[in-house]
């Protein structure tokens, strides 16, 4: 009698089990490219994304910021306050890029500092402080893997490529270094990414994510020129500042980095194939 | 049909009463005008119109699987456990009513190496650091408005237009008199004083950080999202 009653709980307690594990639980987030081959190591990745970030800093350091200038065009650490009709510095531009990623799905992280920023806050400390002097003696990049956040870390040169980063650096009220000189070692991309290889759809979304910062924070800028009051609005279209008071659209900006990148970035993604 | 042993007559109807009383807390504690019951404390200020799921979001899943996927998981059958009941709040959530592009200390700025020790103190890559919630109606939750000290010690201003220099601000160690003229997200319109009997008194930044009145004043570059605003946006992606 007493091992039928055992016997019974025994049963009652594997059947509610059952009952517990049996309706399908919640569908597991495993990545869609799980099972997709990993292409790169992350290391070749950001080295990809780093050319791409040169290329278009070089070209809005030199072609919108420098001769913007010539044409009278402004550009301000202030650009955004609503009585400062100006544009993006450089290093603002590189800022807006960022926070445009990290409001995307990519977890990629891009950051820029120097052992003599213009804003204090931006000075390289601890670690990145170390990698620097590294960097400011051969230019190559920098890797390591920060533990307290659990990212893998790269450092890539950020050099004086244009005039204007020069002249502005130097003459600037804040500077606390006014000798840079072209090809100096201005500062430092820092890029984060959680994962050690990517596979070739998560590298595009990499690439493709920077791009699309690019783009935010540019039409970001033409959004900001639409709303002067007293400066005079250089026409938007096909033209660039070089041929007088122009700015290229979006699309116009883009393509010309595409043409100036890409030919290095697909040679490696074809490469990995 | 059901035979109950004349024993057991107590613990069947302890069982059926259970049975009634649960469904129905559950029930009634499930209802948009029992939200404030449910709460574990009073909203910061600005966020006492908000319900339960502009924050909290229903996790994936139903109970049961819920259950069992985390059942699961303990065993080791699954690599990940699942949310039970709501999703966690991330920064994520602040920023869909909150995202600023003007803003001067953005979360995630914070994430850089270089701000290792800084986190350590006051982790600024998270919002609720600052604005806990359900905890009063304050806005800000921090004792003290000295927390610029963390990353702004070797700041320089040139050609420095207040009366008192920042640097003897500094070396003086008045971290408070930061948050007398800059507010910390530099959403505000306002002319910032050029004397330090000009700027805002402590007392006031203290009572704004407890709920009182902005003393930085009104006049903002971006205003949050209502909920409705942002249920519109949701709708529209």
């Amino acid at each position: 009698m007493e091992l039928t009653k055992i016997k019974k709980q025994i049963i009652a307690f594997n059947v509610l089990g059952i009952a517990l594990v049996s309706c399908g639980g919640v569908p597991e987030e495993k990545s869609a490219t799980a099972t997709e081959e990993k292409a790169f190591s992350v290391e070749e990745v950001l080295e990809m994304v780093a050319k791409e970030n040169d290329v278009t800093r070089t070209l809005y350091t030199k072609a919108i910021v420098g001769k913007g200038k010539k044409q009278g065009m402004k550009f301000d650490e202030d650009w955004r306050k609503d009585d400062v009709e100006a544009g993006p510095l450089p290093a603002l531009f590189l800022r807006g890029v960022a926070t445009s990623i990290r409001k995307g799905p990519v977890p990629l992280g891009l950051y820029l500092g120097s052992d003599f920023p213009v804003n204090a806050a931006n000075k390289f400390e601890g670690k990145q402080a170390e990698l620097f002097d590294q960097i400011k003696k051969d230019q190559k990049p920098q890797f390591f893997y920060d533990e307290d956040q659990k990212l893998h870390t790269a450092m890539f040169a950020d050099l004086a490529s244009a005039g204007a980063c020069v002249s502005c650096h130097n003459d600037h009220p804040q500077t606390t270094k006014s000798d840079w000189k072209l090809g100096d070692v201005m500062g430092a991309t820092t890029w984060q990414y959680p994962k050690d290889s990517l596979t070739y759809k998560e590298t595009v979304a990499v690439l493709n994510s920077y791009a699309k910062g690019t783009v935010d924070i540019y039409m970001e800028y033409l959004d900001e020129i639409e709303a002067f009051k007293e400066s005079e609005k250089p026409e938007i279209g096909n033209k660039w500042p070089e041929e007088g008071n122009y700015l290229p659209t979006a699309e116009v900006f883009l393509d010309s980095v595409r043409k100036l990148a890409s030919y290095e970035t697909m040679k490696q993604l074809v490469a990995s194939k | 049909m059901f035979k109950v042993s004349p024993l057991r007559k107590r613990q069947v109807i302890g069982g059926v009463i259970g049975l009634v009383l649960g469904s129905s807390l559950f029930y009634i504690l499930t209802l948009d005008s029992t939200e404030a019951y449910v709460s574990i404390g009073p909203m910061n200020t600005g966020h006492q119109d908000l319900s339960c799921f502009a924050c909290h979001a229903d996790a994936k899943g139903n109970l049961m699987q819920q259950i069992q996927s985390n059942i699961s998981h303990a065993f080791g059958a699954r690599s990940e456990g699942v949310d039970f009941g709501t999703q966690d709040v991330t920064v994520d959530n602040c920023l869909e009513c909150h995202d600023r592009a003007n803003d001067r200390h953005p979360t995630y700025r914070f994430s850089e190496p270089r701000f290792k020790d800084a986190i350590k103190v006051i982790n600024a890559t998270t919002c609720i650091t600052c604005h806990t919630e359900h905890h009063d109606k304050e806005r800000v939750s921090l004792k003290t408005a000295d927390y610029c000290m963390n990353c702004h010690q070797k700041l320089v201003v040139e050609n420095d237009p207040l009366d008192i220099s920042h640097e003897d601000l500094i070396s003086n160690q008045q971290w408070t008199t930061c948050i007398q003229c800059h507010d910390f997200h530099g959403n505000h319109r306002y002319e910032v004083p050029e004397q330090m009997k000009d700027t805002i008194p402590l007392l006031e930044v203290k009572k704004y950080f407890e709920g009182g009145t902005d003393p930085y004043g009104t006049d903002k570059k971006y205003i949050a999202l209502s909920q409705e605003e942002w249920l519109k946006k949701l709708n529209k992606n």
